[in-house]
């Protein structure tokens, strides 16, 4: 007993993997999982869409599972590395990206799609916005929704500072700090209300384009080097050491998300930057507020002597398909997804998303949403966010260089000698 | 030489596997299993999602984290907090529990008081304390009270000092109470008549205390020190919340968290592996180290 109990656990144990369950068969009813983040909005069009595709498709079973959007990433890589994923996922590009490369999610079939050709989709889509999920010319992923930021400006604070909005709303980096130390209230050291604040978590999306107004870059063009442009960092970080409680108090990581005071209107926040999917926030969150016309959007900020003109990055949520399935699976999938996709405008006016195809872009539905245009033209002055297998990780340690001199006290030149290094450290491992 | 078993013996021992394989099973499953492939995956250069075979590699995982300066601040991050929360979570739950047990009336509401933080998600505490640590929270408003500093930004989530008291108050909060109830049961162990004897004899509450409660409360003290010091050192959810909502990471980089983050969000499941087995030596040895230096099992009564 004593030895038969071990090897039969060991046996167990070991024969767990064989357990896993297999691809469906080849013909007859089959069931397709699909995983997104939670939307309370998206999720009422897309169960409608479900039944209506289930209803034209007799032998099609469409599962939707939706987790946290904080939880995704996780989810989805502990399953996909136990060879469990979902048929159909959506997540951002940044992390979408390891999964491409890894062969983990198949291209795109363009007839099941609805297409002709890889090209004909991709003359269907604004131009560069699919070159992220594209390698050796096939298409890997269809957009659920492309987005970029600018600053919204609160005008009933605007006014209560002596200031009027539609003449006085910053155009530059150095008119952001002068409207901000004229609207700022503290009680002591602790600001009691801001004139703007940066979205501090994401890095690459809103600061790097800063540094590239100055002429640096995260990577260069061969790829081979991290952090290029000293002068150009060092006046960011310089800028964000200004910016901090060591320089000259105008916000801080640490305060509550400017962008989630804003919609209150409370007084406390007169500039907060997010997307065209904030107003639907706001008009669900503060109709009162939304109806009153007291807020407006302005483009992103550019410094005063900046060498190039670049806008906040754009970052994408990709609705992909699992390669480990059947490829019958994988082409019902795609013609899913292609139905989903299929309603754009309902998407802008329902859940605020853009999804980036030439038709819409040109529809009257889009140019009728309020400040559409701003988040237009900016899309076309910037880029799309850094993405790779190292994206996060580049992002830490660019948090890591941003914070040391905003909250730190660590000197530019020493945060950006330290972020060169690791930075080029992490390049150099892929 | 074998031993030979008789009927009773043989039947009896039956009976011990039966009840014993349920929980071998479980340990096998959840806890050996897992330990096992940790340390064989350690040996790999492995990507999480790549399709590819892992190419094996030896110790280089090991040589990588051992001259990496950001491995060592999260041995440094680690043993920080668990210095830091181990040794008050240990004296204060010790004297909380005298304290309760010493009290005539209250004692269920006290232990259950005690107690309810430990039993909310790790989630819900991080989101109370978050909001005390905002700059416009409680947290200023108590200690510019105390210390008569109005308008003090004391910086509870952005200074690398501040943060990491931060975490380490929120897990004494969360976690006081569990070693209070452990102690408790471990002072109502103690047979009264000791302290009888010891009162006819003169002794005061002092030195019952010393010379009673202490010594013979040893393996209870061994058992909530070890237990307090793996759970410091295996700390998590804390840190990775607090960073999360924007607090600097480096301070608070304890090894599970670059755990999670090498093999979760940079995908390099090998090398998180290395770290874990790292940390798995790490617990084992202190464990050692503490049952060694107390020798828990040499009290009787």
């Amino acid at each position: 007993m004593k030895k038969t109990l071990p090897i039969i656990l060991s046996l167990l144990i070991f024969s767990l993997p064989l357990m896993a369950g297999g691809a469906q068969e080849e013909q007859g009813p089959m069931t397709l999982t699909v995983w997104t983040h939670e939307d309370p909005n998206r999720t009422a069009i897309e169960e409608r869409y479900i039944s209506e595709f289930e209803a034209t498709h007799p032998d099609v079973t469409i599962e939707r599972v939706t987790n946290s959007s904080q939880k995704m990433p996780e989810l989805l890589l502990t399953a996909f590395a136990a060879n469990e994923g979902p048929h159909i996922f959506n997540t951002q590009i940044e992390d979408a990206y390891a999964y491409i490369v890894n062969g983990r999610v198949g291209a795109v079939d363009p007839p099941s799609a609805g297409y002709k050709s890889v090209k004909a989709l991709k003359d269907a889509y604004v131009e560069g916005v699919l070159d992220a999920v594209t390698m050796d010319v096939e298409v890997y992923g269809l957009p659920l929704e492309l987005t970029n930021w600018a600053p919204y400006i609160n005008k009933r604070v605007i006014r209560a500072a002596g200031l009027d909005p539609d003449r006085d709303y910053p155009r530059t980096w150095e008119d952001i700090v002068a409207v901000s130390e004229k609207i700022i209230l503290r009680d002591g050291e602790i600001i009691t209300r801001r004139g703007f604040d940066f979205r501090y978590p994401y890095y690459l999306v809103s600061m790097v384009p800063m540094v590239e107004q100055l002429g640096g870059q995260l990577i260069s063009d061969d790829g081979k080097t991290a952090i290029v442009g000293d002068e150009a960092w060092l006046k960011f970080l310089r800028f964000m050491a200004d910016w901090g409680p060591f320089g000259k108090n105008l916000g801080s990581p640490t305060y509550t998300n400017a962008r989630k005071l804003f919609d209150a209107d409370n007084n406390d926040m007169a500039m907060a930057m997010s997307g065209l999917y904030q107003e639907g926030r706001i008009r669900a969150d503060n109709p009162e507020f939304y109806e009153s016309g007291d807020w407006m959007v302005i483009p992103f900020p550019q410094f005063k002597d900046a060498v190039r003109e670049a806008a906040c990055a754009y970052y994408g949520h990709f609705y992909m398909v699992n390669s480990q399935k059947s490829e019958r699976e994988q082409k019902a999938s795609w013609e899913f997804v292609s139905y989903m996709l299929s309603h754009p405008e309902e998407y802008l006016t329902e859940v605020g998303l853009i999804q980036p195809t030439r038709a819409l872009m040109a529809s009257k539905t889009f140019s009728d949403m309020p400040y559409a245009q701003v988040f237009a033209d900016d899309m076309a002055r910037g880029s799309m966010v850094y993405y790779g297998e190292n994206s996060a990780k580049i992002q830490e340690l660019i948090k890591e260089a941003v914070e040391g001199v905003m909250l730190g006290g660590i000197e530019p030149e020493k945060a950006l000698a330290s972020l060169k290094v690791k930075a080029q450290e992490v390049l150099d491992q892929e | 030489m074998k031993k030979k078993y008789s009927g009773i013996e043989k039947k009896l021992s039956r009976w011990g596997w039966t009840f014993v394989t349920p929980a071998l099973l479980f340990f096998s499953l959840f806890s050996f299993y897992p330990i096992v492939n940790a340390a064989y995956t350690s040996l790999f250069r492995k990507k999480i999602l790549s399709l590819k075979p892992p190419t094996f590699i030896g110790l280089k995982n090991y040589a990588y984290l051992l001259r990496s300066d950001d491995f060592w601040n999260s041995i440094r991050a680690t043993f920080a907090f668990t210095l830091g929360a181990f040794l008050p979570l240990l004296v204060v739950s010790l004297l909380l529990a005298v304290l309760i047990l010493s009290v005539k009336r209250g004692q269920k509401f006290l232990q259950l008081a005690y107690y309810a933080p430990a039993v909310l998600s790790s989630v819900v505490a991080a989101v109370i304390w978050m909001s005390i640590f905002d700059p416009r929270g409680l947290g200023n408003q108590w200690l510019n009270f105390l210390l008569n500093t109005p308008g003090t930004d004391h910086k509870w989530l952005a200074d690398s000092f501040m943060v990491q008291l931060s975490t380490i108050l929120v897990y004494f909060w969360k976690y006081i109470g569990y070693f209070v109830v452990i102690f408790i049961a471990g002072l109502a162990a103690i047979p009264g008549s000791l302290y009888e004897a010891a009162l006819i004899d003169g002794a005061d509450r002092w030195q019952s205390f010393w010379r009673i409660t202490f010594p013979l409360l040893k393996p209870t003290v061994v058992l909530v020190s070890v237990m307090a010091m793996l759970q410091c050192l295996k700390t998590f959810s804390t840190q990775y919340l607090f960073v999360q909502s924007g607090s600097p990471q480096a301070p608070i980089n304890v090894i599970t968290l670059n755990i999670y983050n090498t093999g979760i969000r940079d995908h390099m499941i090998g090398r998180s592996s290395a770290m874990s087995i790292i940390l798995f030596i790490i617990m084992l040895f202190f464990t050692w180290l503490q049952f060694k230096t107390t020798k828990a099992d040499e009290v009787s009564y």
